[in-house]
């Protein structure tokens, strides 16, 4: 019975055409309703809302077409029959009254906002729910809560706002990538982002979204909610549903918001003065002890460094860093007829790095169109085409292809500032030889001279046609497509590090990804009695493919064409490749509430891979949840000031499908490693090898979750609180195994592992001021703590950073930084602890370790009088234990200040840069400067001791410490910020409208304004490595976060 | 209106096209080979031998080099005391099964009939291919490890079928011998414009050394002494091998491919590629790493051969070797001038290291002969002085009293002194280990050499341990091993 793709996109086109022709006569205008004869009385009045004048609101007499719109001043004028008794007036957004006309004929109609039910609709997973129905842990954040504080990307925005929600930046790179993780990490091969939802297109794309298109985002946290998207739920789902155009006349929004970007702050580095007496200093402790003491020539001549003082030198900082302006244009239309309602929206983004030569630009464009057929049938379109083109010089491990000796962000606070920055010829200057690390390459060079341009169009188109078939029997057929072509051009000239070692440097990359998806959702809502069914039915599939392609050039003899002619190239190597991953589904739920007081909710889904093991091509994922609306209770109706109390359980599992397309199937391989002379000739021959094991078993990541939740609401919605408690358990997690050899393999991938976390989430908000000055507030504070509970063969496994050559942190699996270890959480560092540095009064403690005063002081943490593998011991640990928001906005009379205050606590970073920036004799770090001496004891930065003097001293070394992995760069990385403070005015209607404006609102604004931190690194909110959440929490030349100060302005027409 | 009522009418089928037009899940990869769209054609098959070889040489080669770390305990290379360690030789048994999975991945193409429209007896050529090559793996396997997993194309998927029980070392001869018979009757003579392949004679010659060395230890089935004479006998007729006359002239690269090299690891210039430096003295530039014994380098040295010249570096730019750093011969087998300087400086290794050549086949034949008849024939005391004659650059054919064997000798006497030939023709050459264990001399051997390994000598270390986690899955380990 299965059929083809073709036949399946057959029929939609059928089904689409002849939607068309049906759309065609829909747009055609209704005919004039007959004339009435009744005789008439005429009557008249004002509408206002929130005590302005609301232009445009309906007013028609109950029961008849007969109606007016009010004009620009909130009046009306209306004829009515005699016989009428009663008119509605609505406003979008107000609720509707109802007025009996009696013998008035002048009406002044004060409409209330509806903003209750606005907030009272839910988005789930393939529907919609009263939040009161709900019986799992979702988040909900509303769009108009973002628009009040200014952002570009919605991921970014989401920080702070949701309990149990982590976002982190993890670089400042304008575009840069962010890392969400909703609950812990649970997986490690795997991945954990969560599944992103919008318009119930499944595979979406946050950081590409226009902020502004954003009606609402729901994170589904707990099993009950994300159990109904099976084996793609388990890392929580988000749920985005954009902005709709609404009955009435047509709204024209302009905003258009002007930015400045600052580095937030420097890293204290040395002027050249001190730096060229340090270097010296350094020199002079590097004596040859011997019969006759050698000492070695100073590097700088007092005379340069005379000449330094008066001159500090070069401040590379300064010299890769600007402010940069950013500016964000936001145009849309939004309105509507009876039968068409519309919103077309655009934007565009204009982003420049605070590093030079790095720059960001989004266009953005939303059409979303729905359109009533007839009354039982309608449907919608929507379009979001997107075009991103951004640059960045090398920074960070995403180079892949620099040396880092070519990166920017970690190489220029290493440059000196005795060092120029153009040499006497105008040219980039190169390292001085004798100190330090003479192939460190220029760092502006690495900057302005590197060509990156990334460039992206995507487009997410998404369609549906809603049926009401009977009485709460509706189908909802939908078909998307999500396509992304993306266009990457590097081109490195032989001013950069890298085309200097390979006479120019090219790449191209193109790479172009499809999606597409096709929902059928059958639903059937009816109540008997006091008994309340909802029951949804799904067959879905999802078809996703990527094809890629990847040039890689060097050898030019023509520097200048560089990567637009790449056949000016002596060698060229390309690969392309080609990945496929369908998905069949069929899923129900069930919603059952009897008399609004028990709730319960029941879903089951079966979720059919490609990607999974011949023998397991199918996954099931069943989720159960109840709840109990106590406040509901008769004993509870009469206390007042319980407006909603709700106690929630959930169960359920669900899936995480982290294997890559074909890892189940065995490959061969063809490489230089393959090859060998086999036939005897002058040259090699190619040779295919067996290299990966079939595993016909493979398949998703499983993941059971248990919640409990609580929902109170206080006077009158004044107060709301919500609280959950969760436990998740990982298994049949995805890692390497090792085979017996005889099989011909080492190891394969299998679901062998498993992992849990564990965690509480509170959210408390409300509106503690009313009145002509408001207040509304809400805070979240969460608490996650992961456990890895079993790992495959060793309970041990290793995860390496890399970041080059002489930082002391070694790429050896068994050398590792940070480890997973069965029984304990993820994100561990093991290394040595250092307790500072020897002063003199342990002089005699020092030597039992064969160390001076001012040496390194290591714990002995066996205490056998040794310092060396058997004292490792966890150093430190990446996952915060507590993140938390607090969301406030104050509003009197046209004035409104909101502002976020968003932090983390417990968490640690490994501040690699560090190493090399305080090395003696190379570091250019301002805390060499309190390094030890007799005169300043209380220090972690050790002594520069002369070699003749530990000579003198004559002790044996019991310290056998083999890399950096000490406790001395492992910093707190808690911070709390106020990640966004906006002062808004809005002018009064009253003027607007003399200049043909509905609303005029101006604003200023500025994120990152402080950060309260005790992390000495550019900023504590960073992740350098991120190919698994094992490897979070080491800070290493990733592009700085900046301060933004920005101004802006919104128009409504 | 009516159209929008007939709309009702496509309800049902776009449900249905909906609900029932699931996508296969079935993964058709394009851009990504698996065994099930390779194996089409002989270049494929081909190239899948390719990396069985170059798996192969990842054990014993890289660079013909730091392979000789895996067989230490034989006399003629230093160190090795005798005490073997868990998981020794562990690369050889990854290897080889490594180099068996791609090999066994040909044979059940072939069994399948992947091969479509692709002339019979070039089927045959890559079957017969295929079969000389697994049994020379097992042969490698089953001399070094004993009892062993026993794979072949008809065994179940071993990673999801896990093995339990190791096949006896008998067994294992019986597929080796009739994978060899196999190969003998299917492989041409030689291969047009391919000489690095294997080839019936080749095969010939190896059954011969199975069929030896199955008349030894451990199975000692001396039946078989006879039919390694036949074997060798028919090489020896055929005339399609001959010793290369001049000693100096075994190991030039001109006579890479024959006529006295039957079949080994081949080498170019460009890949694999690896450093001769290894085998050299500090005072070539040499690291000095694979080290001789000087108990067994004195008693070579002892005989005036011209062969200890071609075979050894006895001096460099006129400095004899007891005035190296090393104070010590070298091995010239593998490096310059069987390789050119320039490849030398560029660390290339492009001397090819036989597995078996013609030199063999003779010794073979006169320790069969010996052996079978009981007491040396004259073919058989023939065909090691022919050897004997080379070494000193006689001539092959005319019987010289400074080479030749004394006349009269007893069986065992002759046997020793063959075995003895045996250690000096085929030095280096990864032969000795395998003589020494099927001829059980360890004790015979470190009498002499090195009576201070003595103590640690057990019939156990005549096999090598099974790798710790293969053993733990195979529930059995060999004597004398823990780690099960």
């Amino acid at each position: 019975m299965m059929k083809r793709l073709h036949n399946t996109g057959k029929a939609f086109l059928l089904a689409w055409l002849c939607m068309l022709c049906i759309a065609a006569r829909a747009n055609e205008p209704p005919k004039a309703t007959a004339a009435t004869v009744a005789p008439e009385k005429s009557i008249s009045g004002k509408v206002t809302g929130d005590g302005e004048a609301l232009p445009g609101a309906s007013v028609v007499v109950k029961g008849t077409a007969i109606g007016a719109t009010t004009d620009s001043e909130g009046s009306f004028k209306l004829s009515v029959p005699d016989d009428a008794t009663t008119i509605v007036v609505s406003y979008i957004g107000y609720v509707s009254q109802e007025i009996s006309i009696g013998s008035q004929t002048v009406f002044n109609v004060l409409l209330i906002a509806d903003v209750a039910t606005l907030g009272d609709i839910v988005v789930v997973g393939y529907g919609v729910q009263k939040k009161s129905d709900l019986t799992g842990a979702i988040a909900s954040v509303k769009g108009d809560e973002l628009a009040q504080l200014p952002t570009q990307r919605v991921d970014q925005a989401l920080q702070g706002r949701a309990a149990g929600v982590m976002v982190l930046n993890q670089s400042g790179a304008p575009g840069g990538n962010t890392t969400i993780r909703i609950r812990g990490s649970s997986s490690i091969l795997g991945g954990n982002q969560p599944l992103i939802v919008i318009d119930g297109l499944q595979g979406g794309d946050l950081n590409s979204l226009n902020p502004n298109d954003v009606e609402s985002m729901e994170v589904l946290k707990d099993a009950s909610a994300t159990a109904i998207y099976g084996s793609q739920g388990a890392n929580g789902v988000i749920l985005v549903t954009t902005k709709k155009g609404k009955k009435g006349h047509p709204v024209v929004n302009y905003s258009y918001n002007l930015g400045v970007q600052h580095l937030r702050r420097k890293l204290d580095v040395m002027n050249a003065g001190d730096f060229a007496r340090s270097i010296n200093d350094f020199k002079a402790s590097q004596d040859q002890p011997g019969n006759v003491v050698i000492t070695p020539t100073p590097v700088f001549t007092p005379d340069q460094i005379a000449g330094y003082d008066k001159n500090a030198g070069t401040d590379w900082q300064n010299e890769i860093y600007r402010s940069a302006a950013m500016q964000n244009h936001q145009l849309s239309v939004s309105g509507g007829g009876e039968n068409v309602q519309y919103l077309v929206s655009g934007g565009y983004l204009n982003q420049q790095g605070i590093l030079i030569n790095s720059a960001f630009k989004r266009f953005s464009l939303r059409a979303n169109v729905n359109v009533d057929i007839t009354k039982w049938a309608s449907f919608g379109l929507s379009w979001a085409g997107i075009k991103e083109t951004g640059n960045t010089p090398p920074f960070g491990e995403g180079a892949a292809i620099i040396d880092p000796l070519g990166q920017v962000v970690s190489v220029a606070p290493r440059w000196d500032a005795t060092i120029p920055v153009y040499d006497e010829n105008g040219n980039y200057s190169k390292h001085p030889s004798g100190y330090g690390e003479p192939n460190m390459w220029n760092p502006v060079a690495s900057a302005n001279e590197a060509f990156t341009e990334n460039n992206s169009i995507r487009n997410n188109i998404n369609a549906f046609l809603d049926f009401k078939i009977a009485k709460g029997l509706t189908l909802r057929v939908t078909g998307g497509a999500i396509t992304r072509n993306q266009d990457n051009f590097r081109y490195f000239n032989r001013n950069t590090f890298a085309g200097f070692q390979k006479n120019g440097l090219g790449q191209v990359d193109d790479a172009m990804y499809t999606r597409y998806q096709n929902s059928n959702i059958l639903t059937y809502d009816k109540s008997v009695g006091r008994h309340h069914f909802v029951i949804t039915a799904v067959a879905e599939q999802q078809v996703e493919q990527t094809k890629a392609s990847s040039i890689l050039a060097n050898d030019f003899l023509v520097d200048r064409a560089g990567i637009f002619d790449l056949g000016g190239a002596s060698t060229v190597t390309a690969t392309s490749s080609n990945m496929k991953r369908v998905i069949n589904s069929f899923l129900g739920r069930l919603n059952y509430s009897f008399a609004d007081k028990y709730l319960l909710t029941a879903s089951y889904r079966a979720d059919g891979s490609s990607v999974f093991g011949q023998n397991n091509k199918w996954g099931y994922f069943p989720s159960a949840s109840v709840a109990w609306r106590i406040s509901e209770e008769g004993f509870l109706q009469d206390v007042d000031a319980v407006t909603d109390l709700k106690l929630r359980a959930s169960w359920g599992v669900t899936g995480n499908q982290a294997i890559s397309p074909y890892a189940s199937l065995s490959q061969i391989i063809s490489n230089s490693d393959t090859r060998y002379p086999y036939n005897g000739g002058g040259a090699t021959d190619i040779g295919f090898d067996i290299a990966r094991a079939a595993n016909p078993n493979l398949k998703w990541e499983s993941t059971t979750q248990t919640d409990i939740g609580l929902d109170l609401g206080l006077f009158n919605g004044r107060l709301n609180l919500t609280a959950d408690y969760y436990v998740k358990t990982t298994d049949d997690l995805l890692l390497s195994r090792q085979l017996p050899t005889y099989t011909g393999f080492p190891n394969i991938i299998d679901n062998v592992g498993s992992t849990r976390n564990k965690g509480i989430e509170l959210s408390i908000g409300g509106d503690p001021v009313v009145g002509p000055l408001r207040w509304n507030t809400s805070f979240n504070i969460s608490g996650n703590r992961s456990k890895v509970l079993k790992l495959s063969d060793a309970n041990k496994l290793p995860f390496r950073t890399t970041p080059g050559a002489g930082y002391g942190i070694s790429t050896n699996a068994n050398t590792a930084l940070l480890y997973l270890q069965e029984g304990q959480p993820f994100g561990q560092m093991t290394g040595w602890i250092t307790e500072g540095t020897w002063g003199e009064g342990d002089r005699d403690k020092a030597a039992a370790f064969g160390q001076l005063p001012g040496d390194i002081k290591y714990k002995d943490q066996n205490g056998d009088g040794l310092i060396n593998n058997k004292d490792l011991t966890v150093i430190g640990n990446a996952f915060p234990k507590f993140i938390f928001g607090w969301n406030n906005r104050f509003s009197f009379k046209n004035f409104d200040l909101s502002f976020l205050i968003q932090g983390v606590q417990g968490n640690d970073l490994f501040n690699l840069g560090r190493v090399r920036l305080e090395r003696p004799g190379e570091g250019t770090s301002s805390s060499l400067l309190s390094r030890w001496t007799p005169d300043n004891q209380d220090t972690s930065v050790p002594a520069f001791t002369k070699q003749s003097e530990r000579k003198a001293a004559g002790l044996t070394n019991k310290v056998t410490v083999g890399d950096n992995r000490v406790s001395r760069w492992v910093e707190d990385a808690s911070y709390i910020r106020l990640k966004n403070i906006t002062l808004a005015y809005s002018f009064p209607q009253v003027l607007t409208r003399k200049v043909g404006m509905n609303k005029l609102r101006l604003y200023v604004s500025a994120q990152n304004l402080f950060t309260i931190t005790k992390y000495t690194g550019y900023d504590p909110e960073v992740s350098s490595f991120n190919t698994n959440d094992a490897n979070i929490g080491v800070d290493f030349a990733s592009y700085p976060t900046s301060k933004v100060y920005s101004m802006g302005i919104d128009l409504t027409f | 209106m009516n159209n929008m009522k007939s709309l009702k009418k496509y309800i049902a089928p776009l449900l249905l096209t909906g609900v029932l037009a699931c996508q296969s899940l079935d993964e058709d990869p394009k851009g990504f080979t698996t065994p099930d769209n390779f194996y089409a054609t002989i270049q494929q098959g081909e190239a899948a031998l390719t990396s069985s070889m170059n798996d192969l040489w990842n054990a014993w080669a890289p660079g013909y080099s730091y392979g000789y770390g895996n067989f230490i305990y034989d006399d003629q290379l230093l160190d090795g005391d005798m005490v073997i360690p868990n998981d020794f030789g562990s690369s050889l048994w990854d290897q080889h099964y490594k180099a068996l999975n791609n090999v066994n991945g040909v044979l059940r193409a072939i069994k399948k009939g992947n091969f479509k429209g692709v002339d019979q007896s070039e089927i045959d050529g890559l079957e017969a291919q295929a079969k000389f090559l697994r049994g020379y793996n097992y042969f490698a396997l089953v001399r070094l490890f004993g009892d062993l997993p026993l794979i072949t194309e008809d065994t179940p998927d071993p990673v999801t079928n896990p093995i339990k029980e190791r096949t006896p070392i008998a067994t294992i001869y019986d597929l080796i011998v009739s994978d060899f018979e196999f190969a003998i009757t299917s492989l041409p003579a030689s291969w047009d414009g391919q000489p690095g392949k294997p080839t019936a004679g080749a095969a010939k010659g190896l059954l011969t050394k199975v069929y030896l060395t199955m008349a030894t230890a451990p199975l000692n089935k001396t039946e078989n002494y006879a039919k390694a004479r036949d074997l060798a006998a028919e090489l020896m007729a055929d005339g399609t091998y001959s010793l290369i006359e001049n000693v100096e002239d075994v190991f030039k690269p001109e006579n890479k491919y024959g006529p006295e090299v039957m079949w080994g690891f081949n080498s170019t210039s460009d890949d694999p590629a690896t450093d001769a430096h290894i085998w050299t003295p500090g005072v070539m530039d040499g690291w000095g790493d694979a080290s001789l014994d000087p108990t067994w380098t004195d008693e070579w040295l002892k005989t005036t051969e011209p062969r200890q010249d071609a075979y050894l570096i006895l001096e460099f730019d006129g400095i004899p070797y007891t005035d190296f750093d090393e104070q010590r011969p070298f091995v010239k087998k593998f490096t310059v001038p069987y390789i050119s300087q320039e490849e030398y400086e560029n660390g290339q290794t492009t001397a090819n290291l036989p597995i078996i050549r013609y030199a063999d086949v003779l010794l073979m034949y006169a320790e069969a002969a010996n052996m079978a008849n009981g007491g040396p024939t004259p073919e058989a005391y023939e065909a090691v002085n022919q050897i004997r004659r080379r070494a000193y650059n006689l001539p092959l054919n005319t019987p010289s009293a400074t080479s030749d064997l004394a006349a009269g000798l007893s069986k065992e006497e002759f046997d020793d002194a063959v075995i003895d030939e045996r250690n000096h023709e085929l030095s280096f050459e990864y032969d000795r280990w395998f003589d020494i264990i099927r001829k059980r001399l360890l004790i015979k051997l470190n009498t002499v050499n090195h009576p201070d390994y003595l103590p640690n000598i057990t019939d156990d270390d005549y096999l090598y341990p099974i790798p710790t986690y293969d053993a733990k899955i195979l529930g059995s380990q060999n004597p004398g091993y823990t780690g099960e």
